[in-house]
């Protein structure tokens, strides 16, 4: 059950027609939606038409929902397939050469290689417009899998019970993408 | 299966790390526009459902015309018959079964 509200009682009222409910099932659900949008989106894109969206689907969508897990559980679900769904719509950059990174993207790719560099808030935002770039340039669901790995930090057992896969097939796969990383990575180092 | 570290690869995730985390709370005006979508949305389904309520009546009862119409046109077919040649069936007392 979520704690910080009282879900069931939200979605009873929101059934009966209290548009308060319904306000406060948005502002308890914005946070978890908010993060896996951000996750699983480039940063430019319109995270909060995003959000609307999803947030919709889950209203048009409540009378499925089965109070056997917590209503953050089945939303998130739901906010996954939607992102996932959006980045298929986009199309994949099978390749990413030296040109495409702006000069700051290029200035940080540069100082990446050195462990402990200053870093300061438009730092961040270059790096994470350059790992957009360099995600864009892997399938859907490869993106996600080295994101739940080295962005949350999952476990292999964890990956294997929320996609399915077994962890041969995680193993496996995660090898091949950090070798197209690299290989990326490489080809921009040698400004080609 | 050993990959040597992609050690640029790990300080750029962990450089842009703060970007991936959510907002905890939406921003200034955001519930308003939701709350303004999601009553456009009700209201648009309630509109599709009533629309199709009316429809399915509609159709019901042009179905049930249409069954009546022909059940009853079988039954009175008869004597039914063009002025002409029911003219001719009264003169010559045609029995018509």
């Amino acid at each position: 059950m979520d704690q910080s509200i009282d879900v069931a009682d939200c979605l009873h009222r929101w059934k009966a027609g209290d548009e308060g409910a319904a306000e406060q099932l948005i502002l308890h659900l914005h946070p978890v939606i908010s993060r896996i949008v951000r996750t699983h989106l480039p940063r430019r894109d319109h995270e909060d038409d995003l959000i609307q969206e999803i947030l919709m689907k889950t209203f048009s969508r409540l009378h499925q929902y089965k109070a056997d897990a917590p209503l953050t559980h089945w939303v998130s679900r739901l906010a996954v397939t939607t992102c996932l769904d959006r980045l298929r719509a986009q199309k994949i950059r099978p390749e990413l050469r030296c040109a495409d990174l702006t000069p700051e993207e290029t200035d940080i790719f540069d100082r990446a290689e050195l462990e402990n560099h200053t870093r300061d808030a438009a730092d961040v935002i270059q790096a994470r417009d350059l790992v957009d770039k360099l995600l864009s340039t892997l399938p859907v669901e490869d993106r996600r899998l080295i994101l739940m790995v080295d962005l949350e930090g999952r476990s292999l057992e964890e990956i294997s019970h929320s996609t399915g896969w077994g962890i041969s097939k995680i193993k496996m796969r995660l090898f091949r993408i950090r070798g197209q990383l690299r290989k990326t990575m490489d080809k921009l180092e040698k400004r080609t | 299966m050993n990959e040597p570290e992609n050690t640029r690869w790990h300080n750029l995730i962990a450089l842009s790390a703060p970007t991936f985390t959510g907002d905890d709370a939406p921003p200034y005006g955001f519930v308003t526009s939701t709350m303004a979508r999601l009553r456009e949305e009700t209201r648009q389904v309630e509109l599709a459902e009533r629309i199709g309520m009316r429809a399915l009546f509609a159709s019901l009862a042009l179905l049930f015309i249409t069954a009546m119409v022909t059940l009853g046109l079988q039954y009175h077919d008869r004597s039914d018959l063009e002025p002409g040649l029911r003219g001719i069936v009264q003169v010559e007392n045609v029995q018509l079964s």
